[in-house]
């Protein structure tokens, strides 16, 4: 072997280490795994927060590209069932304290457990009419449910609290330090992103993503291709819900402005951001946007400005996000394919 | 008498004022191989569109396998048994060989909606098996979209075998190959009609495709049959030859 084939050789051999084949691979997760579990060492509590911030958004985002890095429709009212999540959650929160006493351990569970159901039923109702169209019909119809429960709940006082959300959303003292808060979400999240990853490698993630390469070659599968539609809709909105849920008892509150588009669209930027075709896509998105959000705005107030121009400069000169990049230009060459891995983790780019 | 697989009654289609299909009956026997041939715009695509429920028929009756599939859902269909091939290859263009057939696998097993088993552990064995079946061997990894004309007509073949259907639709099923990949794929398709009685109905613009290797071949024209029966009853007649051939023997 030539000096220059013993270097891509050994080049190839890192990049499969640190890029596994088609994704980020094992140890790559084990490294950011440990390395998570000394965030709370940073000092002061801002790191800890952003980081669940990281991560309950991370959630969110990967929940969205179910339906986009996966099943290939674009939904612009993801928001809502991170919203009806939230919601449900808070509802609970309030009918279990009465608005003044604290929360017990149970009662915070079960509160918990409500939201994502509530976020699963409401993406089930949405979705039984959005999958009976594709492509920006698709898209436009989620807007428009979206921004309907916007509606509903903003103004449905008696209920959701209208503009003024719900307050006051406590957890037991002992989740009240953003440690413990942080040790919890990370558990829940790294159980709710282990979930995900096996639904997309399982055969209906196959159907996923056959569905988003050719609907009519599906079809004449076999495959009832609506309804594998509506079943990851919903499973993707019930996700959204289990990040939506652990929002509320993060922040104390829950307001209607969470399942607006602006939320929607903070998960299409993560993805953007980190590469929809990926799974660990969003998840790096939601790094590089909460964090960047964090430090940015600790210095400036044109925010906006900054994001835009940084999903401007991925959108023209890095289509595929950070890891879809990383993927085209350097692992491309180097990767040696096995069958099934080939395409398993770059569903798009 | 052979039992009839597939029977068409009185099957119509318009698209705005063209008649497309026109009062055709049809019938194939289990085991049957048949060429439908007939010029450009005679009806051969609308004609498999509306057996395989892409198109509702506007008035007539299917009838497959003994049941009344007329005007249901593609997958309704093709869960009855009915598998295609398209004019223009139909695959999943960024899938693998591998996943393409390994998809179309699953589908067949029922698997489909399973969520925790990995599905690169499941009908592996039958993915090798289409595989090899339709010369693919050794480009599992390949990605379907990459892949030569001839090549993604053998990937659709292999998706559609991978169905286990008792009826195979082949639209132009050589189209873009070569004279050898053409001869290969008919050979392949007489043994599948011929060890697994599998009944198979194929167009095609090539004569000696069609003669090779068709039992009886059906003539369409502005949507009506106009003649059917063995190759030489409709290389000798005399209507085919006008209509479809000029004056031209073969």
């Amino acid at each position: 072997m030539t000096s220059g084939g013993q270097n891509s050789h050994r080049g190839s051999q890192w990049v499969r280490l640190l890029f596994g084949q088609g994704d980020i691979s094992g140890p790559v997760i084990l490294a950011l795994g440990i390395g998570a579990l000394f965030v709370p060492l940073l000092p002061g509590d801002f790191w800890t927060e952003v980081s669940i911030e990281i991560l309950i958004l991370g959630l969110f985002a990967m929940s969205f590209n179910l339906i986009y890095g996966y099943m290939g429709q674009i939904s612009f009212g993801h928001a809502a069932f991170f919203g009806l999540g939230a919601y449900g959650t808070a509802i609970m929160f309030r009918e279990f304290t009465g608005g003044t006493a604290e929360i017990t351990t149970t009662q915070f569970f079960l509160a918990l457990l409500a939201g994502p159901p509530v976020a699963a039923v409401g993406a089930l109702a949405v979705g039984y009419f959005c999958v009976r169209l594709t492509g920006i019909y698709f898209a436009i119809l989620t807007l428009a449910f979206g921004e309907l429960l916007f509606y509903l709940v903003f103004s449905w006082y008696g209920f959701t609290g209208g503009d003024d959300g719900i307050q006051r959303l406590l957890p037991p003292p002992v989740f009240r330090d953003p440690t413990v808060y942080y040790f919890f979400t990370l558990a829940i999240v790294t159980a709710a992103g282990y979930a995900m990853w096996r639904i997309t490698r399982s055969p209906f993630g196959y159907v996923l993503r056959a569905m988003r390469e050719n609907q009519l070659r599906t079809k004449f599968l076999g495959i009832d291709v609506r309804r594998y539609m509506l079943v990851n809709f919903t499973i993707a909105g019930g996700f959204a819900g289990v990040a939506g849920a652990l929002w509320g008892p993060f922040t104390r509150s829950v307001g209607p402005l969470l399942l607006g588009w602006q939320e929607s669209g903070i998960a299409i930027f993560m993805t953007l951001i980190g590469g929809a075709g990926y799974f660990a896509g969003p998840a790096i998105g939601s790094i590089v946007y909460t964090f960047l959000q964090a430090y940015v705005t600790g210095f400036t107030v044109y925010w906006p400005l900054t994001i835009g121009t940084i999903i401007l400069l991925i959108v023209l000169f890095a289509p595929g996000g950070l890891l879809g990049t990383i993927d085209n230009k350097l692992i491309a060459r180097l990767r040696t394919r096995s069958p099934d891995s080939s395409t398993a983790g770059r569903e798009e780019s | 008498m052979v039992r009839a697989i597939l029977e068409v009654t009185d099957l119509n289609k318009h698209f705005g004022g063209i008649h497309v299909t026109q009062n055709v009956n049809f019938r194939m026997v289990e085991g049957e191989q048949s060429a439908i041939i007939g010029p450009n715009g005679a009806g051969k695509s609308t004609f498999f569109n509306l057996l395989t429920g892409y198109h509702k028929p506007d008035s007539g009756r299917v009838v497959f396998d003994g049941r009344d599939i007329t005007g249901q859902a593609p997958h309704v269909i093709a869960r009855r048994g009915i598998s295609r091939a398209f004019q223009v290859s139909n695959i999943f263009p960024r899938l693998s060989v591998l996943e393409n057939v390994r998809s179309a696998v699953h589908a067949n097993l029922g698997v489909t909606m399973n969520m925790f088993s990995r599905a690169d552990k499941i009908g592996t064995a039958e993915t090798q098996e289409f595989l090899s079946l339709c010369g693919l061997n050794g480009k599992e990894t390949e990605i379907a979209g990459q892949l030569s004309q001839g090549d993604k007509k053998k990937l659709e073949l292999a998706i559609a075998l991978a169905g286990k259907p008792k009826l195979l639709f082949l639209d132009e099923p050589t189209a873009g190959m070569s004279l050898d990949e053409t001869e290969e794929t008919m050979n392949l398709v007489d043994r599948l009609n011929r060890d697994l009685s599998l009944t198979v109905l194929f167009t095609e613009h090539d004569m000696s495709v069609v003669f090779n290797h068709a039992n009886r071949v059906v003539v369409l024209n502005r949507g009506e049959i106009i003649i059917e029966g063995t190759p030489e009853q409709v290389r000798d007649d005399e209507t085919v030859q006008k209509i479809y051939l000029g004056e031209h023997q073969i």
